[in-house]
């Protein structure tokens, strides 16, 4: 119950705090608009499914994954997905950066890579989507012909059909820049909760309320989660707002799970929440919420929420970079959900933001405990 | 009568500085309790231990014979605070203040609405009930501070320095809730800088110096204590400048405390040095307007205790 209040009396502070809600909900919205227009043509807006091209060297001399693959290929052409051999002379990469192909896609005996475009993020991410159902497919085979090689073919004969259930995208949609912006503000509002979270103890000690909330029966956890759970729910309902925005005056394309992209969205909000705890107890004073925010938009920056960048699957510095920034995972883990219907590319994400929300909250509880007072 | 607050050998050290050194002290139900001391005597220490909010590093600490170590939940129900620093939500009303507070002390539904009206109405603030505490006076966020703390009707309540930076009438207002919530049933434990408060309302008081309680009784029990001592009072027709440091080296004075025209000379009663007082500071052409031999106060008893004053 003392939970309940505490979160209670946290939503409507922050319901009450004009200038930070105007902050969540119009600044993402205004950017979206902005961005969205002005950025128009520096996506494929006209790309269709039909355009995404895909070129592939096979290195692997014809063995199992090769067949696999081909088989792949042939269910995947049905929707319009278009592969084709890379000729001699020709490099994969370079065929990419140019532009002719979406993705690069490598089939070596050690396994598959791919190169996407970082010009066509949206179409890249589709095809990744795919390839990932197909590499699930594939080691889940050959896990099973390791034990029991008879069965090969029932694991193989039984995804084809679950694999081109995963493939049904959605082939009029023309995913344009007011649809990435939407996702990407959304995304980035979410992990904005990591801010106000830094303070979420320190302003209790800057108002004096902390004495009277540690010298009141409740214990220390309970103010912890109360402060914790009312964040959320502020945050949660901010991103919501914006989706709906973006969906009703924007006509965003939000595909049809939405349930799992709140699923995904609750959990980056829950990352978010705790690592701006575990900052603010680390960082202690007045610098933690300068440090917070300036980690929380270069999260964004690499993310992708201003504009596309990098690649993830090219490596490098910017790659690397690219890769640590959890609204760079949500990103692409929404848009294989959104856009290639493709619900198990959530579940990564869910995974690793509550494995990290669970070390940062372990941390932040681990710290509250030892501290005198909150 | 029940003793509502039992400390035994209390100790506190923040590294290798000891705030409070072995402090026992008991505080008897119905007493309003001063406590005394100068900034870093060890006087918030001690309380902050009393509320919860720091541990003792040894010693035992018992509300209503309980420790409040193993029994943290009895003591804390029993317990209301009034911190110096004003501990309320400038973004809650006057109501929601209260009630989050009492909510966290276990009161719901119509229980919680009866004694948070009540509470409110007690400080003289149920008018106010819907506004907004940054839009009150000092005073008032004075006594919402208060009412935050007396909801749940605890058994004991710690007032640390309710009084500061508020007008007379709200000060006035503050002490006789004071005496209204003593009469009531609560007892209180006391802490200001304004003496002539403590001495106005306590039952005892307890003087805490470098850690250590070195005085603790009535005011009459302190006061007599005080047998060696002679306060002079001096009003003069001009402010006094550095000339009153010269008093100092005048045989028998122990401490002399300005303001503005008055000076209060603390000397030792045995030695008869007022001529050589009132002589020095004729020479340094002051003119004297009155001259008072007074009874030891709580003031005298503090400065002749502490060899300083309360507010330094």
């Amino acid at each position: 119950m003392n939970i309940l209040s505490i979160a209670l009396k946290e939503i409507k502070q922050d319901f009450r705090d004009r200038r930070t809600l105007l902050f969540l909900l119009v600044f993402p919205i205004v950017l979206m608009l902005i961005l969205g227009l002005a950025l128009t043509n520096a996506f494929s807006s006209d790309v269709s499914i039909g355009d995404l091209k895909v070129v592939v060297k096979d290195a692997t001399g014809g063995g199992e994954l090769s067949q696999a693959f081909t088989t792949f290929t042939k269910e995947v052409g049905k929707t319009g997905v278009v592969f084709e051999s890379l000729q001699p002379g020709e490099n994969g990469r370079e065929e990419v950066e140019n532009n002719r192909y979406t993705d690069y896609v490598e089939l070596t005996n050690q396994g598959i890579s791919v190169y996407g475009s970082s010009r066509d993020p949206i179409g890249s991410n589709i095809v990744q989507g795919m390839l990932a159902s197909f590499t699930d497919k594939y080691n889940a085979a050959a896990a099973v012909a390791r034990i029991e090689p008879a069965k090969t073919e029932m694991v193989f004969a039984g995804g084809k059909q679950d694999y081109i259930k995963e493939l049904s995208v959605d082939p009029d949609r023309t995913p344009g820049s007011i649809d990435y912006y939407a996702l990407a503000m959304t995304v980035m509002v979410a992990m904005w909760a990591a801010m106000p979270a830094g303070g979420l103890i320190q302003r209790e000690i800057g108002r004096g309320t902390a004495v009277r909330l540690v010298t009141a029966p409740v214990r220390k956890s309970e103010i912890f989660i109360g402060k914790i759970l009312g964040g959320i729910v502020t945050n949660l309902l901010c991103v919501i707002v914006i989706i709906l925005f973006s969906k009703y005056v924007f006509k965003a394309y939000w595909g049809s799970h939405m349930g799992i992209v709140l699923v995904v969205l609750v959990s980056e909000v829950v990352m978010a929440m705790s690592l701006g705890l575990a900052g603010g107890y680390l960082l202690k004073g007045a610098a933690s919420r300068g440090i917070i925010s300036l980690v929380v938009q270069l999260m964004s920056f690499f993310g992708g929420a201003y504009f596309p960048i990098g690649n993830d699957s090219g490596g490098g510095f910017m790659g690397f970079l690219v890769n640590l920034s959890p609204i760079r995972w949500a990103n692409r883990g929404l848009t294989q959900v959104i856009y290639g219907n493709d619900v198990s590319a959530a579940w990564p994400v869910v995974g690793i933001n509550i494995g990290f929300a669970a070390l940062f909250l372990g941390a932040s509880m681990i710290m509250m405990r030892r501290r005198e007072g909150l | 009568m029940m003793n509502v607050l039992d400390i035994r050998g209390l100790t506190k050290k923040f590294d290798d500085f000891v705030a409070v050194d072995n402090i026992s002290l008991t505080i008897r139900e119905g007493e309003i309790f001063g406590f005394l001391g100068a900034n870093g005597a060890g006087k918030s220490t001690t309380i902050n231990m009393v509320s919860s909010l720091l541990r003792p590093t040894s010693g035992e600490i018992r509300i209503l014979d309980k420790d409040i170590m193993k029994q943290s939940r009895f003591a804390k129900l029993n317990l209301g605070i009034v911190p110096q620093d004003l501990a309320i939500y400038e973004d809650m009303t006057a109501y929601e203040n209260v009630s989050f507070f009492a909510g966290l002390y276990g009161l719901r539904g119509s229980q919680l609405k009866e004694r948070t009206l009540e509470a409110l109405e007690f400080v003289g603030l149920s008018d106010k009930a819907k506004s907004f505490p940054k839009n009150f006076s000092g005073g008032m966020k004075r006594r919402l501070n208060i009412a935050c703390a007396i909801a749940h009707k605890p058994k004991l309540i710690i007032m640390d320095e309710p009084t500061v930076g508020i007008d007379p009438q709200s000060r006035n207002y503050i002490l006789t809730s004071v005496r209204k919530l003593n009469e009531s049933g609560c007892t209180i434990i006391y802490t200001s800088h304004y003496m002539e408060e403590v001495e106005e309302i306590c039952s005892r008081i307890a003087i805490v110096d470098h850690g250590k309680i070195i005085a603790e009784g009535t005011k009459e029990q302190l006061k007599s204590t005080i047998t060696d001592v002679k306060n002079i009072r001096i009003e003069l027709k001009s402010a006094i400048g550095a000339e009153g440091e010269k008093l100092k080296s005048i045989p028998g004075v122990r401490t002399v405390h300005q303001e503005e025209n008055i000076i209060h000379v603390h000397s030792d009663a045995a030695v008869d040095n007022l001529n050589r007082i009132l002589k020095q500071l004729m020479e340094d052409d002051k003119e004297i307007r009155s001259v008072e031999e007074q009874e030891p106060n709580l003031e005298t008893v503090f400065l002749t205790l502490t060899g300083r004053n309360l507010r330094d």
